[in-house]
């Protein structure tokens, strides 16, 4: 498990760079999570 | 026996742990896209932007507001929270009227936090087409006046917004008044 809590600790640094600076990821995580929110908010 | 259920059990927590650290991604992902637009001029799609910085702050007599019927979206900026927002916009009577859909379900009233925060305090900035302006937000619940509204929508929108959704609080419709 040690090794897997070290490969999180890196994917999260990873992505937190990755969306904060590779153009277009921010915008296609947005679309995404906006599919999600919008099915889950409907009666 | 019991060993063996000691070891299932170990195993499902294991499998638990993994899952959760693994969903820790998509989730710092998320997290990540919403703070970095609350530093930008604006929103973007579903996470809030950053206070209306740019465009021309429109001054004079109130506009002919008929010209949003060809704009899909604007964006909406509070005072307080000064946070802004893509919305849906429809134009009836001549006066301007923004909504919000989803006020009725739990989910919806967490994602849509802006109509409380605009009935608590209705100064807001509209961006059109590159122009600012300021405006008050001022809710209506009732009356007659949520047909024409509701016509307005349905012509513009594939939008279930109607006189009978709005009075059972399942919409909340703005008006976007001139600010004094």
């Amino acid at each position: 498990m040690k090794y897997f809590y070290q490969f999180i600790v890196v994917a999260l640094i990873v992505t937190v760079l990755a969306v904060a600076f590779v153009p277009g990821l921010d915008d296609w995580i947005e679309q995404t999570f906006q599919g999600y929110v919008g099915r889950a908010a409907r009666p | 026996m019991k060993k063996g259920v000691n070891v299932v059990m170990k195993i499902v927590k294991q499998a638990i742990i993994i899952f959760l650290c693994l969903l820790l991604i998509p989730a710092t992902a998320v997290l990540t896209a919403a703070v970095k637009q609350r530093f930008a001029d604006g929103p973007n799609r579903v996470f809030s932007g950053g206070p209306l910085v740019s465009g021309e702050l429109h001054t004079g007599p109130e506009p002919d507001w008929s010209f949003v019927g060809d704009i899909p979206t604007i964006e909406l900026q509070l005072l307080d929270p000064p946070r802004s927002r893509k919305i849906w916009v429809a134009e009836a009577d001549g006066k301007l009227y923004v909504w919000s859909g989803y006020m009725s379900t739990a989910v919806g009233r967490m994602w849509k936090r802006w109509p409380v925060q605009a009935e608590r305090d209705g100064r807001a900035v509209m961006r059109i087409n590159g122009t600012r302006y300021e405006r008050q937000l001022v809710r209506i619940t009732s009356g007659d006046v949520l047909d024409g509204i509701s016509a307005a929508i349905a012509d513009k929108y594939p939008s279930q917004t109607s006189r009978a959704a709005v009075e059972a609080g399942e919409a909340w419709v703005f008006e976007a008044a001139p600010r004094n």
